[in-house]
């Protein structure tokens, strides 16, 4: 290797990589894809902050004030899908069936920088998307539901919502690095999240099964923050999912209760009382875990997922041949 | 000096198809190599396992002096490679594509600010800089292809069929192009199809069919490899039957076929007896319009190659 070559290989490593940031990031403006998770992002926030009040005033109710609001509303979990697929559906896939791969690869760039690069130009499409989503929810929370405390925890829900959305975007990246096909990743991966989404439904039916819930994309299973180990749970306690969609609001509720624990109960929609009348519906305890236990597994799993879909990601990338 | 490219036992398989069969290739440094073949005879597959697009199923690829291994991009450094209608994205600039892939191949920014401009200019497409790509022609596509090859000053270079697309005007841009690199001391790796083009630009030349090496050679090896001895054409302004005979009954003739007024003598030495050739047709009465020497084209002997080994291939089976 001459003194020139390893000029150009070693020290223009990571220039070769913000390249590559770069031109995804061109790629994701000029193509409005920016555009169009930004303006996803407003219109669904608008549209959860507006829709509480409207259905109140409908009913003749007032909004009561919410100082939590901003810290105990969670991103929904099609938005961490909605958000993970249309950010990398094309990524990869999108290079082989333009045909740019090819003199792209050709360039003295190795695949692990190409496949760096996009991921970070994701990261950096995604969180401006998150951060425009909680200014409109602490603005508009403010207006609707009076002034909001807590809001230094916002930083976190966002990591936290990057976090569960990264899961999304491993799979999705997968599906496409495989199949090269931007349609099978973002079909495949609307299989998965609605498959995933209709098992939940069945398999929270089964109390006893529901804590498999917790190891799957998605939302997981939904337990009841209590104090004690042996407190009960009652409906009006604050819920806690286990899965990786929930590590946002998880990580707010550890913070702000971080010796609490999380019951898992068995919900009996009524019973019929010693007069003969229906009773109200009632929780049976089935088990209890610490907190930080749940936001550990939580984010343990998501890692999990990010990993292991990343990983076939970028060996796929790495191991394809380009012979078109 | 080490060649530029050098391929030992390069095999590429498709399952039963061999797309390129034990490739035994050296492209001399410093000269401008034709790489010949009809379609889907492995150029393509050959060029992607060098630049390191595709493994081979057997044998090394070394380019520079450097082993082709998998994903390695040292072995891409100093080589710049255009790819058969090349696309790039619809949605950047050429300045902005060229800027991008300048710090892929390691310029720092002073040299992409210098380099840019000037490879935007060399390849015609100077006032357009402002349009993203997806708004070129297929020409002006195929123009940032080759500006995006000569990034870095490549030692190599390898262009497929850079001038597919291009106006007649391209095409000869192109071939100076190619001469002006090789002058600078580089390598100029060129796939075509065009025979006339590779006949007019390359030193050497390397014809594979079915993924096999048919010849490689200087071109001039090439071209005489199939008829020894030139031709000679000759129009007359009355042709004879005596000025014929005349000219068969010469020890330097071997044969001579007429068309109309016209004669095409091939010669059976490779003296130049042009004088005795006129002389003779004008004993015989007849008063030559024109002469000429047919020189034997590349494309005689890529044709007759090619028809023998599909021969030989077909022999086989």
């Amino acid at each position: 290797m001459t003194a020139s070559d390893r000029t150009r290989q070693e020290k223009r490593g990571p220039s070769r990589f913000w390249a590559i940031v770069r031109y995804e990031l061109l790629w994701n403006l000029r193509k409005k894809k920016i555009l169009v998770v930004l303006l996803v992002a407003a219109l669904l926030e608008v549209l959860l902050l507006a829709l509480t009040p409207a259905l109140l005033n409908i009913i003749g109710e007032a909004v009561t004030q919410n100082p939590d609001y901003v810290v105990s509303t969670s991103i929904p979990g099609y938005i961490t899908f909605f958000f993970g697929m249309v950010i990398v559906m094309n990524s990869i896939s999108g290079e082989f069936e333009s045909g740019t791969v090819v003199p792209l690869l050709a360039k003295p760039v190795s695949r692990t920088t190409v496949f760096l690069g996009k991921l970070a130009a994701a990261l950096l499409t995604l969180i401006p998307a998150y951060v425009l989503l909680f200014v409109i929810q602490v603005v508009g929370g403010s207006v609707v539901y009076g002034p909001q405390g807590h809001l230094y925890l916002v930083p976190l829900t966002i990591a936290g919502a990057v976090a569960s959305t990264l899961v999304w975007m491993a799979i999705v990246l997968a599906i496409g690095s495989a199949t090269k096909s931007s349609v099978l990743a973002a079909v495949v991966s609307v299989a998965i999240y609605f498959g995933l989404s209709f098992a939940s439904g069945i398999i929270s039916g089964f109390q006893g099964q529901s804590w498999v819930l917790t190891y799957l994309p998605g939302g997981g299973n939904t337990g009841y923050l209590i104090p004690t180990a042996t407190a009960s749970p009652s409906l009006s306690s604050i819920s806690v999912s286990t899965g990786p969609d929930g590590i946002a609001s998880a990580l707010t509720t550890f913070v702000l209760y971080p010796s609490y624990y999380v019951a898992f109960a068995m919900l009996n929609i009524s019973s019929i009382g010693s007069s003969g009348s229906l009773t109200s519906p009632t929780l049976t305890v089935i088990s209890t875990q610490p907190l930080w236990y749940v936001l550990l597994t939580a984010v343990g799993v998501a890692l999990g997922y990010i990993v292991v879909f990343l990983l076939i990601a970028w060996f796929a990338l790495r191991r394809t041949q380009i012979s078109e | 000096m080490e060649p530029a490219i050098e391929t030992v036992g390069l095999t590429r398989t498709y399952g039963s198809l061999v797309a390129v069969n034990n490739l035994n290739l050296q492209v001399q440094a410093n000269t401008i190599h034709g790489f010949l073949g009809p379609n889907g005879a492995g150029k393509s597959t050959t060029i992607k396992m060098l630049i390191g697009l595709l493994r081979p199923s057997k044998g090394v690829a070394r380019v520079l002096g450097k082993e082709v291994k998998g994903d390695d991009p040292r072995s891409r450094l100093n080589v710049g490679f255009m790819p058969e209608l090349p696309k790039f994205p619809k949605h950047l600039k050429a300045p902005e594509l060229l800027d991008i892939y300048g710090r892929l191949c390691g310029m720092d920014e002073a040299e992409r600010r210098q380099e840019v401009p000037r490879l935007i200019d060399l390849v015609g497409l100077k006032g357009r800089e402002n349009d993203l790509i997806g708004k070129y022609s297929k020409g002006m596509q195929q123009r940032v292809g080759i500006a995006q090859a000569l990034l870095g000053n490549p030692e190599l270079v390898i262009l497929d069929e850079p001038s597919i697309g291009l106006d007649p005007v391209g095409m000869v841009e192109v071939r100076e192009l190619m001469k002006g690199i090789a002058k600078e001391g580089r390598t100029v790796f060129l796939s075509s199809h065009l025979l006339f083009e590779v006949e007019q630009t390359c030193s050497h030349v390397t014809i594979i069919h079915h993924g096999n090496i048919l010849v490689s050679d200087s071109l001039s090896n090439v071209s005489g490899m199939i008829h020894g001895m030139p031709s000679l054409r000759i129009e007359v302004s009355r042709l004879t039957d005596a000025v014929v005979s005349g000219l068969r009954a010469l020890p330097s003739v071997s044969n001579v076929s007429t068309d109309g007024n016209a004669m095409t003598i091939e010669l059976g030495t490779n003296e130049d007896v042009r004088a005795q050739i006129s002389q003779e047709v004008t004993r015989r009465g007849g008063v030559i319009v024109s002469m000429n020497v047919v020189e034997h084209k590349l494309e005689d002997v890529f044709v007759q190659l090619v028809s023998k080994s599909d021969a030989a291939e077909g022999a086989k089976q």
